[in-house]
């Protein structure tokens, strides 16, 4: 909506200022443009673009240890996906993405939809969603681990559990990670779908209700689809950043008890056992299924909604 | 005959109108209590971590009893006898300089992009939103392997650099929206006093965005200030040189290997969680406008 909205008001501006000027201040704008964005385009080639090329340089020589011993052409890739941890390692990111992002939404839809309504301890409330934004990711990773561990065994002790391990065993291990994930992370897209519910104008709740609509009629047929853009938005970043996963699973399981995920099992080929070659084609593999899940997702947003509000095609 | 008529639904009016004041006072204060699920939610886990890295000795590892104490604070001296600060001053060092990178940088590109004439400013947006959605993992073997040539692994350099890449999408996309909020009249006008393009820019439409490039700086600084995958890759070791506090907590080790020093952990979690809890709440108002902003953007 806030999309939208900036478009609308910007556009006439900009359509009038343009002809009007004289060309050589025209041509001066424009140089200023390029000198502008060189040095972020500069940084952002050099420092993300080129090191993915230069991965898929590296994942078609083959290595031993360090060493360089000569071009490989696919055989990293063909063992990359013949091994059956890279096989594991997908099926956890992905089941952890899938549940994760789904909780988050449920609950920070809720959340938000609360906090909206309310009238009483809303800045309150707001302030302290902030919280588990802020807290860094390791730090919320050991704060479970502990709570979630045998000793001190401080969920075990709330729900009588006796000495049940959490992070012992797979299957609970997972469910632990996802729960880290789903507590620092619900707030948040909370904070983001409360914004969108805010651009709601509260008018169109009033003519439903003078129409007889009930509160879950007001829900679905007009809360949901005005909040459609918001929560696509969500969905986005927190699908791509969980296929990230790293931090949780590594401090909280170290990746055992089948939550390696597909961060962890590039990262080992890196430091612990140094496989350039072979950690480079799992990057690669990595990217190109994060990335393309991404761009999928904002084939769905749609290019006017990501892209059309913030300029105009000169 | 209507004079009755027209009283008694005077009346039912007034009476189903007390209901209904009745029920939405009730209302809000079911919604406000519901409220408090929230908060629960949000602060609990931190008033767990506070309590457990009060505790003295071994209870912190023994008892799950939150209020069985004896309570002291042993555990923040630990915490400092361990090369902490170091690592306080390597990730500030890292974050600050991430955060002073990203914002000049970024504002520059932002300004351009909001109000400059630019060709091909979609197929640049793209670009900007392909790399927000770039793994940082993928940078992981190649990088790895060019800072080894390069020896910029274990320094400073080594992980604010690629830091500064990775949040600039963010950078971006939160001070674009920024930008474009401001009024186009008071640039015009300046221009129309004889300013340069530039001299508009920096005289007239950054301080004007001075609360929006707050809020990006202190986002940039958050995300920078927490990063770990490439900082444990990185500079995995050696306090006194690169490795920063979030690689430091993962790796504390107790007196007694295979057991993480409970006490000792949850210690150092509060002091750097509590500045920044204090921070976030400071600037509350601007750290959420911007988290919208750039997240509405894409």
């Amino acid at each position: 909506m806030a999309t939208t909205s900036t478009d609308t008001k910007r556009r006439p501006g900009s359509g009038e200022g343009a002809p009007g000027r004289p060309r050589k201040k025209e041509m001066s704008e424009t140089t200023l443009g390029k000198v502008f964005v060189a040095p972020a385009i500069l940084l952002m080639a050099l420092v993300a673009l080129f090191p993915v090329v230069y991965a898929f340089v590296i994942s078609l020589q083959a290595y031993t240890g360090r060493q360089r011993e000569g071009f490989a052409g696919i055989d990293n890739y063909v063992e990359a996906l013949t091994d059956e941890r890279f096989w594991t390692s997908l099926e956890f990111t992905l089941i952890f993405t899938v549940t994760s992002v789904a909780a988050e939404f449920l609950i920070g839809l809720g959340f938000a939809l609360l906090m909206n309504q309310a009238f009483r301890g809303r800045g309150v409330t707001r302030a302290s969603i902030l919280v588990p934004w802020v807290i860094p990711t390791v730090i919320a990773a050991q704060m479970w681990f502990f709570m979630f561990n045998v000793t001190p065994g401080f969920i075990n002790n709330v729900f009588g559990l006796g000495d049940f391990s959490w992070l012992g065993q797979s299957g609970w291990a997972s469910f632990a990670i996802i729960f880290a994930d789903v507590w620092k992370t619900a707030p948040f897209v909370a904070l983001l779908l409360l914004a969108g519910l805010q651009t709601i104008p509260e008018d169109v709740y009033e003519g439903a209700r003078v129409d007889g609509a009930k509160m879950f009629q007001r829900f679905w047929y007009i809360t949901l689809p005005l909040l459609k853009p918001a929560i696509l938005v969500a969905l986005l970043f927190r699908t791509v950043e969980a296929l990230r996963v790293y931090d949780l699973p590594q401090v909280m399981t170290g990746g055992a008890f089948g939550t390696e995920s597909l961060s962890i099992l590039v990262q080992q080929y890196v430091v612990r056992t140094p496989d350039p070659g072979l950690g480079s084609a799992l990057s690669t593999i990595t990217f190109v299924i994060i990335l393309g899940v991404g761009l999928i997702f904002v084939n769905f947003l749609g290019k006017e909604l990501v892209i059309g509000g913030e300029g105009e095609n000169r | 005959m209507s004079q009755p008529a027209t009283r008694t639904q005077a009346k039912k009016r007034g009476g189903s109108q007390g209901v209904v004041e009745q029920r939405s006072a009730a209302q809000i204060w079911g919604k406000s209590t519901l409220l408090l699920v929230i908060l629960f939610w949000c602060l609990f886990p931190f008033f767990w971590l506070i309590m457990t890295s009060l505790k003295k000795g071994d209870r912190a590892l023994n008892s799950p009893d939150l209020f069985q104490g004896p309570f002291g604070i042993q555990n923040y001296e630990a915490v400092f006898q361990q090369d902490f600060l170091l690592n306080l001053r390597n990730s500030l060092a890292i974050a600050g300089m991430t955060t002073i990178l990203c914002v000049l940088v970024g504002s520059f590109a932002a300004y351009a992009l909001a109000r400059l004439p630019l060709k091909r400013k979609i197929l640049l947006l793209s670009a900007v939103l392909a790399v927000s959605l770039f793994p940082p993992v993928a940078l992981v073997p190649p990088l790895y392997e060019l800072w080894r040539t390069l020896g910029l692994l274990n320094t400073w350099e080594g992980l604010y650099i690629p830091y500064t890449s990775f949040t600039l999408p963010l950078t971006i996309f939160i001070l674009t929206t920024f930008f474009a909020a401001i009024p186009k009249d008071l640039e015009e006008a300046a221009r129309v006093d004889g300013a340069s393009p530039f001299k508009a820019f920096y005289r007239v439409i950054f301080p004007l965005a001075a609360p929006g490039v707050f809020a990006a700086a202190i986002i940039i600084f958050v995300s920078a200030w927490n990063e770990f995958l490439l900082a444990s890759t990185f500079a995995p070791r050696n306090p006194e040189i690169a490795q920063t506090v979030p690689v430091a907590i993962a790796a504390f080790t107790g007196a007694v290997e295979f057991q993480r020093p409970v006490g000792t952990i949850t210690a150092a979690c509060v002091v750097v969680t509590v500045p920044m809890i204090i921070v976030a709440l400071l600037f509350q108002k601007r750290i959420v406008a911007g988290l919208t902003a750039g997240s509405v953007k894409g």
